[in-house]
């Protein structure tokens, strides 16, 4: 039996099987709702209110999520509600996905300019019978004396090779050749008439599992003329990458694979109007992704990657035609992609590793890239380890009552004033607050921990008299911005049990960091730098990520965030090749610890939970930090 | 036997004292200072390696005890003071660990029949007493007041703080100066970490005595065997933290299914021998007091560790 929805406020309207839930309606009717627990009914995001209809919901079991008042407006989770009869359902705009803040920074470290597409244009004398030479050789020729490859070492492909006779003798023997640096050698891509070597364009792209980011480059002068992103749009077929995978081995690859593609294009329009240009003037794309994205895009099977022993396809560097990719660029571009390492460490870690540099220092760094899983490298120029696990969403705001991702009006930084216990936070855009986001958890449990409001295992103290410590119906809790202070009319708060998923998170990424060092044999002391990449890298408060022993304790001016490494490092590969060519030399020499087989990760994991870590000889400075701290409040 | 076995441990057990002579300012006969070992237990013959202690527990509500233990004792369970008394006289228990089960009754409020409990048993014996309190966070704080307050100056070892719930207890034992229990769920890390989040609201290293948590014999014993020796290992290696004596108590040994299948008639024999052969074993992964319900496995274990040749009682403080 179909069931008519109408959804508020854009009534946009669909039908659909009694027994679907409101969040497949909804994501059916392309209206694209927050589910960061993947519509398990964990994250209690997804809250719309069913304004008339007969519907099917377990209020008593989500009853955390929602006050009376909102229970008795009909709110419900979209993904656990199912579809009883016609209904009427109001989307709030807080449950949409919304704008996310991208992280966009050019590199802080100069890169030669040395990009593997280049153009020429070039003059020739028409053969004569004094010089007979055919065609190419003449064109080739003119191209080496325009300062390009030796003529011998360039390729023409019969695609190529068609068209110069004509194009020759059309433009009266003045044309512009495109020459490419392939695995193979150069190649001659394409050829136009007249003078347009000025305009020659690449893209550096990080495909990330929920976002796009595309950096447009000016292949001649080197400046960066456009920037855009936007979702990856095959958020349609499964929030997180197992469900892609799942979704690829039900219903074919081939859809995934339109869908990077699309995403991708959607991402170079954008940048190419910004900027002005032509999307077939650009002639290469370069593409950092995590594993299972890249197999995606160029459409090879991921599904044995998922399932153990858990091996991707390729572990090394791929140049693609674009044309074959579904690329919209100039159609005899190309597509380089970044090598992987394994199903987890892809090539937007070895991005990363590029962007900071860790690959070319005799120092050992250690590269932390935090996102709903994380990877955790550490090595020098000599020899790499890295690893990977899933820190659940807590960092980024998931799993968290009032988390929230990096949108308007979500807390980034937050103080607490030791003695009032006042918050002093500041907002992304200004705006009133809305939630809080990753960075600002981790200042939030920074300082509920120095103000002794929580114990080193993250139990608030009821016992202090104060109207921000509370009990609800569930958990003590901590309100951050009361109701008429904030911008959804109630309380922010966060509770114990959001704390204890931070501390899971960071405890899972500690104690991966420690098994890396051990696996190496060397302790906090011999790391010369931490870098930090990923969303919130660029927000994160550096002391307050070593308070909570989130990462081993350094001295702090030796922690970086390197941002979007991915798209730094797609970027850097775009514009000089000889750094391109030591990717797979970086690949390969990354040796991957499965921590599900290593039996001291579990407890690592124990003693990491615990803030700042069981063993407080690993944070010495955070130890002397804290009980000044608590002197200071006794 | 003894063997002759040498570490390259430089730590030691910080020692704890339980229960207060009439010099110290309480009314027991005895005073044990337990803790202090340098080395794993049973290794020599040295007077610094006692026998552990054991604990004969009772309780003031004995619906909720072993039906196996209200056989055996008969009418007994129904009278603290005779079953406290019994528990050293007759038994030849070293201590008396009470569980104030009363308080387990739903919404419980009788707090000065729980002091009087505590004052019952503490009259029955002279021998160190082991307090154990209610089971619900929201009327700790008042239990623990009125157990520290009647108990003061007698040195109790209160029961029993865990990471969820330790600020009640702790405020009775620093208010009243006991000792308390603190337990973690069979790991040297989460042991630790009570053991830091204890010091950091004042309590003396002292003043503690970690519980491992026990799992019965076949039941999971063997992770709290490991736990322990970690717990130990780390100690002697020179982690304060977990450089204080250990309890161990194995209820569980009464309700599983080899007693609840056993004949009726061996029943009993049944669960001595399950309650004994856990204690020795917690005995031998370090424990310096062991807790056991049936009366039989007391004499049971005093053989046992009389013939590992320890030193003959535990070590007494007059």
């Amino acid at each position: 039996m179909m069931r008519s929805i109408t959804f508020l406020p854009s009534y946009r309207k669909i039908d659909v099987d009694r027994g679907t839930t409101i969040l497949d309606a909804a994501q059916h009717a392309g209206l694209n709702i927050n589910v960061v627990c993947g519509g398990l009914g964990k994250c209690g995001k997804c809250v719309v209110f069913v304004q008339s209809g007969k519907t099917e919901f377990d209020q008593q079991k989500h009853s955390r999520f929602f006050t009376e008042e909102e229970l008795k407006n009909g709110a419900c989770l979209a993904c656990a509600t199912s579809v009883q009869g016609d209904l009427l359902v109001f989307i709030p705009e807080s449950t949409m996905i919304q704008e996310q803040k991208i992280l966009i920074e050019g590199l802080e470290t100069e890169i030669e300019f040395h990009p593997s597409v280049r153009k020429y244009y070039v003059e020739l004398e028409p053969p004569t019978l004094a010089n007979p030479s055919p065609d190419l050789s003449r064109l080739l020729w003119g191209i080496q004396k325009s300062g390009g490859p030796v003529a011998e070492k360039m390729y023409a492909p019969l695609e190529t090779l068609r068209e110069i006779p004509t194009m020759l003798r059309h433009s009266d023997w003045k044309v512009t050749g495109t020459i490419a640096l392939v695995p193979g050698g150069y190649r001659l891509i394409d050829l136009q008439e007249n003078d347009t070597s000025k305009r020659l364009y690449g893209a550096a792209i990080d495909l990330g599992s929920t976002t796009v980011v595309v950096y447009l480059w000016d292949l001649v002068s080197g400046k960066v003329v456009g920037v855009a992103s936007n979702y990856n749009k095959q958020i349609s077929c499964g929030e997180d990458i197992l469900a892609r995978v799942n979704f690829a081995r039900k219903n074919g690859l081939s859809k995934l694979q339109a869908l990077a593609a699309e995403s991708i294009n959607t991402a170079l329009t954008t940048a190419s109007n910004t900027a002005g240009i032509d999307r077939d003037d650009i002639y290469e794309v370069v593409v950092a992704g995590n594993t299972v994205m890249t197999h995606m895009l160029l459409g090879i099977d991921p599904a044995y990657m998922i399932a153990e022993p858990y091996v991707p396809v390729v572990r090394r560097a791929l140049s693609v035609a674009a044309n074959r990719l579904g690329i919209a660029c100039n159609p005899n571009g190309g597509v380089f992609a970044f090598p992987a390492v394994s199903d987890f460490i892809g090539g937007d870690i070895i991005a990363d590793i590029l962007s900071c540099g860790m690959s070319e220092s005799d120092g050992v760094s250690l590269l932390i890239d935090i996102g709903t899983n994380f990877e955790v490298v550490l090595g020098n120029k000599d020899w790499m380890f890295s690893c990977a696990g899933a820190a659940g969403p807590a960092l980024e705001g998931g799993e968290v009552l009032f988390g929230m991702r990096a949108n308007p009006g979500a807390i980034d930084k937050i103080t607490i004033d030791p003695e009032t216990l006042t918050p002093v936070f500041s907002t992304i855009n200004g705006i009133k607050p809305r939630g809080i986001t990753g960075s600002g958890l981790i200042d939030l449990l920074a300082e509920l921990l120095s103000t002794c409001v929580i114990d080193r295992n993250g139990r608030i103290n009821t016992g202090i008299t104060n109207p921000r410590i509370r009990t609800s119906s569930h958990f003590p809790e901590f309100v951050v911005a009361w109701a008429q202070d904030s911008g959804i009319g109630k309380d922010i708060v966060i509770t114990e049990n959001d704390i204890k998923n931070l501390i899971m998170s960071k405890a899972s990424v500690h104690a991966a960091c420690v098994t890396l060092m051990k696996e190496a044999g060397i302790s906090r002391h011999d790391i010369s730098t931490i870098y930090f990449a990923g969303a919130f890298g660029n927000y994160l408060n550096k002391k307050n990520a070593t308070t909570i022993g989130l990462i081993p304790e350094i001295p702090y001016d030796q922690i970086k965030n390197i941002g979007n490494g991915a798209v730094t490092g797609a970027n850097i590969a775009l514009i000089n090749r000889r750094k391109r060519k030591t990717l797979d030399e970086i690949a390969s020499k990354i040796a991957y610890i499965e921590l599900n087989a290593e039996p001291a990760f579990m407890d690592e994991y124990t003693s990491s939970a615990f803030l700042p870590h069981t063993d407080l000889s690993l944070f010495p400075q955070v130890q002397k930090m804290l009980d000044a701290c608590r002197i200071q409040r006794e | 036997m003894g063997f002759n076995v040498h570490f390259d441990w430089t730590g030691s057990i910080g020692e704890v004292i339980l229960g207060a002579t009439k010099s110290d300012g309480g009314s027991r006969r005895v005073s044990y200072r337990i803790g202090g070992g340098t080395t794993l237990p049973f290794l020599d013959k040295n007077p610094s390696s006692p026998a552990p202690l054991i604990a004969f527990e009772i309780c003031d509500n004995p619906v909720f005890w072993s039906p196996i233990i209200r056989n055996y004792c008969g009418e007994l369970v129904n009278n603290l003071q005779e079953w406290a008394k019994a528990g050293d006289a007759t038994y030849g228990a070293d201590m008396i660990r009470l569980y104030l089960t009363s308080t387990r009754q739903r919404n419980f409020s009788d707090f000065p029949a729980v002091g009087k409990a505590v004052e019952t048993a503490l009259s029955a014996t002279s021998l160190p007493l082991i307090i154990e309190g209610s089971n619900d966070p929201k009327i700790d704080s008042d239990i623990f007041q009125k157990c520290g307050e009647v108990g003061q100056g007698e040195r109790l070892l209160l029961g029993t703080a865990e990471a969820s719930r330790y600020r009640s207890i702790a405020a009775a034992a620093l208010a009243y100066n006991h000792a308390l229990i603190a337990q973690s769920p069979i790991d040297v890390n989460l042991a630790k970490q009570l053991n830091i989040l204890l010091r950091e609201i004042g309590i003396q290293r002292d003043h503690v005595v970690i519980d491992p948590y026990t799992g019965t014999l076949g039941y999971g014993f063997e992770y709290s065997y490991s736990a322990m020796e970690r717990i130990r290992f780390s100690a002697l290696k020179g982690d304060t933290d977990l450089a204080m004596p250990m309890i161990s108590s194995a209820p569980d040994t009464l309700t599983i299914k080899e007693v609840r299948e056993a004949d009726l008639d061996g029943q009993d024999d049944m669960a001595v021998k399950w309650e004994f052969y856990t204690s020795l074993a917690a005995a031998v992964a370090g424990a310096e007091i062991v807790c056991v319900r049936h009366p039989k496995t007391i004499g049971m274990l005093k053989l046992a560790f009389a013939s590992l040749k320890t030193g003959t009682g535990s070590m007494e403080v007059t």
